[in-house]
């Protein structure tokens, strides 16, 4: 037998300037990684291959896959996934941990002020305008209580490890975060394809979101009903999330319906069954704020329900997340978190900000302006990585044109320094061999009435492209297991 | 359960159950036609023929030389043709996932792997050489199905609505096969004096509803047609028989109205109803009119799922 030793590894680049997840800084294993990197060290390349397409076809045969429409087809893809997982242990985890809670705690208390009482505006904190003029903003919540207390009772907060070797808060999604079906999957895929390495490490379960989102959706039930009818609502069966509401509505055992199965009659909800109508109390809802009702949004919607806002407003029926929410996500609304979360728990920001600049105040548009290269350039109301300029990826022609886009309406756009997101060892197809990869971090926390709980694990984001900082789905990243270990 | 959801797990049910027929029909006919005893049935035409019969799209021109390829690739993996197994399982497929919440994770998977084994057999193998590993391949794919059915899901309203579904299609195409090999036995008769009672095409028949052997072991005869057509219509212990799939669709509708004494515009009263004439029909009564019979039972067979369509389906 020759020496496979740590063949995966040979071939592995330390670029010095990027932070290493693995790697110390004196080029050392750290120890937590230790007994991963000597099992996976002795594998062959040739195994590690077949345990690759073994773990592919795993996500096929388990119809983990999305759509991509192409000219005479429509083909099924899978989500690319790593099999080195990373590792985050418990004293790093609490960090996250609480500074996650305190951030989804800071926005409910932020999302009841301004639709109620609107004091941090009038205080002036938080600027009135940027909130009135926030696309996502709903006037028909103003006044309105929903039930429990909570607006944002489902957040994903995008984290990522900069060269400092400290977290920060890239974004807070708090409409429909998406992808913690995928935490589930690739655990799953994971112990299919490698069950030995379990052995080694204490790693917290992934699986107990699911009871956790049913205590959360019947804690929020409204007044007077004693066991709450819970549904989880989806736009249908081609929405590219559609796995992960079916996964959802099927491990919490409650229904999953399309607005076509559900009608309002007298300002309460019902759905239509095989035995006929029955009321419905809570709806986590997977669509959009302007699709839920075409009498009160859009009118054009099809995916939503007539009349659902009505029996909304009266306290007939809750929606997780609370229409509105949209608001507190807003990039731009963002970069006030610290003095939001001052205002309201009187507390220091457990997880930092990244600095940002408002293109919409004049002094920090001209520094932006000037600095386009060393800076990256987000849309405040868009999701999924779109819209996005990284300064020094750009030509000279291009930033000339982010420029002029800014200028025409610089309430769109924020800047932050270009951010060095952490690179985690990858198996990458092409070259048959790890290299390094940017990484980030989706949390997943619920915000109930008296409850509060973060999953212990979350969704760690690869850009696949070499170099890439993007690592949303819909621009070709992928995603590896994440381990949270138990305290020793 | 939503009306919807239910819908499409009937018809979920009612496709597996297709695609397993047609893929078997296709397998016993070309290979017991290899040495059948007479020319007509060993004629390559006449085999193509009746499969395309059995499908639901009989070649109407009598002179046309069908193309054995054509013929196979049509009925077996042709996207564009919609009663094709590949549309058959894709269909099952698509209505597995409207209802994902609902089945177990075993069953998808099971779905999901059949809907992907039909989806990338290649085509040339298939028309080439594949046929046998194809079908054989379909028909273990759903028997895993049916197992995981009946052994992952909870007995409740869901499963009910899916065996229904499987035994209102498994009815339907037992009798079309009746319907198809009727029509051959018709026409290889008369031939080197073939008696129409005693024609080959009722073996092939009895090996298309995977029942011949205990067919022997019942009657213990060679199959004539009184006896092959008492077996599959009206013996309740075969399990492909249309008494035995209208005993167990009357089990299943109990599942979802458990009421004692039915009204009589239920499904429910109309399954029985429908049962009991089979019940206490005997077979010397069907052989005078078999065409007639057989239009009866497919009638009454839509008119079931009709019904069900009304009460269950349709909120």
């Amino acid at each position: 037998m020759t020496n496979i030793k740590n063949q995966i590894f040979s071939s592995y680049q330390k670029n010095s300037d990027l932070y290493d997840e693995i790697y110390d800084s004196e080029g050392k294993i750290k120890p937590v990684y230790k007994k991963l990197f000597d099992i996976y060290g002795g594998h062959s390349i040739q195994d590690y291959v077949n345990l690759n397409s073994k773990a592919k076809s795993s996500f096929f045969n388990q119809g983990i896959t999305f759509q991509v429409y192409g000219e005479d087809n429509v083909q099924e893809k899978i989500f690319p996934f790593d099999l080195f997982p990373r590792i985050i242990d418990s004293d790093e985890w609490e960090i996250i941990e609480k500074g996650s809670i305190q951030r989804s705690k800071a926005l409910n208390l932020f999302l009841w002020d301004i639709y109620h009482e609107k004091n941090i505006l009038r205080e002036n904190i938080v600027p009135l305008d940027l909130i009135t003029s926030s696309a996502n903003y709903l006037d028909q919540m103003n006044g309105v209580n929903p039930p429990g207390g909570i607006y944002n009772h489902i957040s994903g907060i995008d984290i990522i490890k900069h060269k400092d070797g400290k977290y920060y808060v890239l974004e807070d999604n708090i409409r429909c975060p998406s992808g913690v079906s995928y935490v589930i999957c690739n655990r799953t895929a994971l112990k299919r394809a490698l069950f030995g390495v379990f052995n080694h490490y204490k790693t917290h379960t992934v699986t107990n979101y699911a009871e956790n989102l049913l205590d959360l959706l019947e804690s929020v039930k409204p007044k007077g009903v004693d066991v709450p009818n819970c549904v989880v609502i989806t736009p249908g069966m081609f929405n590219s999330a559609f796995y992960e509401h079916s996964y959802l509505a099927k491990t919490m055992g409650v229904e999953l319906v399309e607005g076509r199965d559900l009608f309002v009659e007298n300002d309460f909800v019902y759905m239509k069954t095989i035995k006929g109508p029955e009321k419905v109390d809570v709806i986590y809802r997977r669509i959009d704020d302007i699709f839920l009702d075409p009498l009160e949004f859009r009118p054009d919607s099809a995916l939503g329900v007539p009349g659902l806002f009505a029996a909304y407003k009266k306290g007939n029926v809750t929606l997780a997340n609370a229409p509105g929410t949209g608001v507190a996500d807003d990039k731009a609304v963002y970069t006030y978190m610290p003095e939001i979360i001052k205002y309201y728990l009187g507390e220091e920001p457990i997880l930092n900000n990244v600095h940002t600049y408002h293109c919409s105040r004049p002094s920090e548009l001209e520094y932006v302006l000037e600095n386009i290269k060393d800076l990256v350039i987000k849309p405040v109301d868009e999701a999924g990585g779109y819209g996005i300029s990284i300064g020094d990826r750009l030509t000279q022609k291009e930033i000339e044109q982010v420029r002029k886009q800014i200028k025409e309406h610089p309430r769109k756009y924020v800047a932050q320094p270009i951010m060095s997101l952490s690179v985690h060892p990858t198996y990458i197809d092409k070259s048959e061999s790890f290299e390094q990869r940017h990484v980030d971090l989706r949390t997943f926390t619920i915000l109930g009435k008296d409850k509060e709980f973060v999953l212990k694990g979350g969704l760690t984001r690869v850009a696949l492209e070499k170099g890439n900082l993007i690592v949303n789905s819909s621009q070709g990243g992928g995603s590896k297991d994440t381990w949270v270990l138990k305290k020793q | 359960m939503l009306a919807r959801v239910a819908n499409n797990l009937f018809w979920m049910g009612r496709y597996i159950e297709r695609s397993e027929h047609i893929a078997r029909y296709m397998n016993v006919n070309y290979f017991s036609s290899l040495d059948a005893p007479n020319q007509v049935s060993q004629n390559r035409q006449f085999v193509l023929r009746s499969m395309l019969f059995m499908v639901g799209a009989p070649e109407q021109d009598p002179n046309k030389i069908l193309k054995e390829e054509d013929v196979l690739f049509k009925i077996g993996l042709d996207p564009n043709f919609e009663f094709s197994i590949l549309n058959n399982v894709k269909q099952a497929r698509e209505n597995a996932n409207s209802a994902r919440d609902l089945i177990s994770t075993e069953l998808y998977e099971a779905i999901n792997k059949f809907y992907h084994f039909v989806l990338k057999y290649p085509k040339e193998i298939f028309v080439k050489s594949g046929l046998y590993d194809f079908t054989i391949n379909v028909s273990e794919m759903s028997a895993i199905l049916r197992g995981k059915i009946r052994g992952t899901l909870l007995h409740d309203s869901i499963y009910a609505i899916i065996l229904m579904g499987v035994n209102i299609e498994r009815a339907t195409q037992v009798t079309r096969m009746i319907n198809t090999k009727y029509n051959d036995a018709l026409l290889t008769q008369g031939n080197h004096d073939i008696m129409f009672s005693k024609s080959a095409e009722w073996a092939t028949l009895l090996k298309c509803a995977e029942s011949y052997d205990m067919m022997r072991r019942f009657y213990k005869k060679t199959p004539t047609s009184i006896s092959t057509l008492e077996f599959l219509i009206l013996n309740p212990n075969c399990p492909r028989s249309v008494m035995n799939a209208l005993n167990q669709v009357y089990k299943n509708v109990k599942i979802l109205n458990p009421e004692k004494r039915y009204n009589k515009n239920s499904t429910a009263f109309l399954i029985g109803r429908v049962r009991a004439e089979y019940q206490y029909k005997y077979i010397e009564e069907i052989e005078q009119d078999i065409k007639s019979f057989i239009e009866n039972i497919l009638k009454s067979l839509d008119d079931i799922s009709n019904k069900i369509n009304e009460e269950f389906f349709n909120y």
